[in-house]
């Protein structure tokens, strides 16, 4: 038989036993519905997880620091701490021509004084790489991101613009002075000073989160400046100390350079790269390779759970087909004198198995969308109530809908095995014998 | 279309039943037979054996040069398809279907062009006196009506030979003369082979030429008359 003429005689058939039918159909309904809103919640939960990683930035960011520094973080790496070149200028240079680079610059944090108005408050000031701006590393600024790479602005944690005034938003546009240590040294001097100086910026923004999701040592900041403006002032750092100690102390050195590519698709190589250099890398792709894993053994548990459901659907599909071989023999035995072959029957009972489990499958997915919506809905009630923004724990994926249909479908047919074999085995004679 | 020592054994537990012992017997192309006996004579039984629905314990049938004992189920139910059409006692109608979809059914099964079924179903049911009961369910039809259009869709798929098994057991004596003169039209105008089972001995000798007698599961020698 042709597709087309078993696909007719099927709906009649669906059509002939509609009650019976629409059940099963729920059933399969219910089970993918259950499957579904089980994988989105999955898959919602590790999308969550990503986008706070990915606010981060750390998927596209190599950390790089010499050996000479710091105790490789790799166990296995091949350079000895002695052949690690020092991270200077050049070093800087060669990183920042690596393809896919988008901006190098090193991590600076330091305590300064905060005056403003009448008020002097001790905190920690740190820079933010001018590429911050187009990422959501820094999402929520009241106000805007600095104007420039080096231009003298700050952005004010909002708990510290709170110390500040009463109302924070009032600091915008204001003027802060930094009162400072600035490093003095010239190229042939091995000795360091240092000078406190004082260092004017207007207020253009307020912090309402940390910046980095709060993942990084430069979060716990709560005055930040630009990373080009930190640079340019010299700060003075704990690591200045370890310069005065090397055989070139005039010399510009980085404890830790921050690469940031244009997306994380380049840091492996440039994370290869740096280790071809000597240096020490390390980016954070590394760190959530386990998570990725962590989060596949939990969809593959929520999928089982979810797809329980629907095994018990296909026993009610296994049922109703029974039912319809029982019900049907005198049909199927007319088909059979008329010159159907054990294989037009099979076939039969299969596209009767695929419709119910396609016609389930696209209403369990409808179904399971709306539920998805209602705890979705529900969770970000909670969250509100308990003063936390609202997040997306929901994602149903394309390929989610489609892959539902499709398990659906197979679930279906392999249910209909059973009563399709059962159909083609009637022996016709005994299925036309009785009245 | 020629049986030769066919047979066909039952196990019933036990005990063997021989329900077709060493049958031999040719019928012409173009013949119009009766199968006659008593109930239980194994007359059925060898209708179907000849309509390829059950197989032969022992012997064999050929029918339009091939010889079913060899078949394969793949190529009986080709042949019930194409070489034989069946028509039966209580009709067999599927009930949920309209007559115009019975018909249409052998059609599906052979897979002959969409286009072209429409017009083959109405030919087949106006050559039956039913193209206005096309849209009816067996159910709104009489026994007569049911019988002809089962006749209608036996001959869908154009087959050589007519397999009746009692076509009119279920009818009173107006509607069975009617479907039995309906046979006979198909066998002198279409030159189609018809073998009809009956236990009426009057009927087999009012419309066939050729008549065979069964009884416990053998031909009863001698009676094979030809007229």
């Amino acid at each position: 038989m042709i597709r087309q003429d078993l696909i007719e005689l099927a709906a009649r058939n669906m059509r002939n036993a509609r009650l019976r039918n629409a059940l099963t159909t729920m059933g399969i309904a219910v089970g993918v519905a259950s499957m579904v809103a089980m994988l989105s919640l999955g898959i919602g939960l590790q999308g969550f997880a990503n986008h706070q990683l990915m606010k981060s930035g750390m998927f596209q960011t190599v950390f790089v620091t010499s050996r000479q520094d710091i105790r490789n973080m790799e166990e296995n790496a091949d350079a000895k701490p002695g052949e690690s070149p020092v991270l200077n200028d050049d070093a800087r240079a060669r990183i920042a021509a690596l393809p896919g680079v988008e901006e190098v610059a090193p991590e600076i944090r330091a305590m300064a004084d905060v005056e403003y108005g009448d008020k002097t408050n001790l905190t920690l000031v740190a820079g933010l790489p001018w590429s911050t701006r187009d990422e959501d590393a820094v999402e929520k600024v009241k106000g805007r991101f600095f104007s420039s790479a080096n231009a003298d602005e700050v952005l004010l944690q909002r708990d510290f613009a709170k110390k500040l005034e009463k109302d924070p938003d009032w600091v915008l546009g204001k003027i802060l002075t930094l009162r400072y240590a600035e490093r003095q040294s010239s190229e042939s001097d091995a000795n360091l000073s240092i000078e406190r100086t004082d260092k004017q910026f207007r207020i253009v923004g307020i912090l309402d989160e940390e910046p980095f999701g709060g993942m990084r040592m430069v979060s716990r900041a709560r005055v930040f400046l630009p990373t080009g403006t930190a640079e340019a002032m010299r700060m003075m750092q704990p690591a200045d100390t370890q310069q005065l100690v090397r055989s070139t102390p005039g010399e510009r050195t980085y404890t830790m350079l921050t690469v940031r590519m244009q997306s994380a698709a380049y840091a492996e190589k440039v994370e290869e790269s740096v280790k071809t250099m000597n240096f020490s890398a390390y980016s954070y792709l590394d760190a959530t390779r386990s998570m990725r894993r962590f989060f596949a053994v939990l969809d593959m548990f929520l999928g089982i759970f979810g797809s329980l459901a629907l095994a018990v659907a296909s026993l009610a599909i296994v049922n109703t087909l029974v039912m319809a071989v029982l019900e049907r023999r005198r049909e199927i035995g007319i088909m059979k004198a008329l010159g159907a072959s054990d294989a037009d029957v099979k076939k039969l009972f299969f596209a009767e198995a695929a419709t119910m489990g396609l016609a389930g499958g696209a209403l369990g997915v409808a179904l399971g969308w709306v539920i998805g919506r209602a705890i979705n809905l529900g969770t970000n009630v909670y969250l509100q109530r308990m003063k936390m923004s609202a997040e997306n724990l929901w994602t149903v994926p394309l390929w989610l809908v489609a892959g539902a249909i499709s398990f659906s479908v197979l679930v279906s047919v392999l249910a209909g095995i059973y009563p399709a074999v059962r159909a083609a085995r009637l022996d016709p004679v005994q299925a036309l014998r009785y009245e | 279309m020629e049986a030769r020592g066919a047979s066909r054994y039952y196990k019933m537990g036990e005990s063997v039943v021989r329900a077709v012992e060493d049958v031999s017997f040719t019928i012409a192309g173009g013949e119009f037979a009766a199968l006659l006996g008593p109930s239980g004579s194994g007359k059925s039984t060898l209708l179907n054996l000849l309509a390829g629905l059950d197989r032969l314990s022992a012997g064999s049938i050929v029918v339009a040069g091939r010889d079913l004992s060899t078949m394969d189920s793949e190529a009986l139910a080709r042949y019930r398809r194409l070489t034989v059409g069946m028509i039966f006692q209580s009709f067999n109608l599927v009930p949920t279907m309209t007559l115009a979809d019975n018909v249409e059914l052998p059609l599906r099964l052979a897979e002959s062009p969409r286009s072209e079924r429409r017009g083959r179903v109405l030919e087949l049911l106006t050559n039956v006196g039913l193209a206005h009961r096309a849209n009816h369910r067996p159910a709104e039809l009489s026994g007569g009506e049911q019988q002809r259009g089962a006749i209608a869709r036996a001959l869908a798929n154009r087959p050589s030979v007519l397999l009746a098994d009692e076509p009119t057991g279920n009818l009173d004596s107006r509607n069975g003369h009617e479907v039995m003169a309906l046979l006979r039209e198909l066998n002198e105008k279409m030159g189609v082979t018809v073998l009809m089972v009956t236990h009426d001995p009057a009927l087999a000798a009012q419309y066939a030429r050729k008549s065979l007698h069964m009884a416990d599961g053998r031909l009863v020698p001698g009676v094979e008359a030809q007229r």
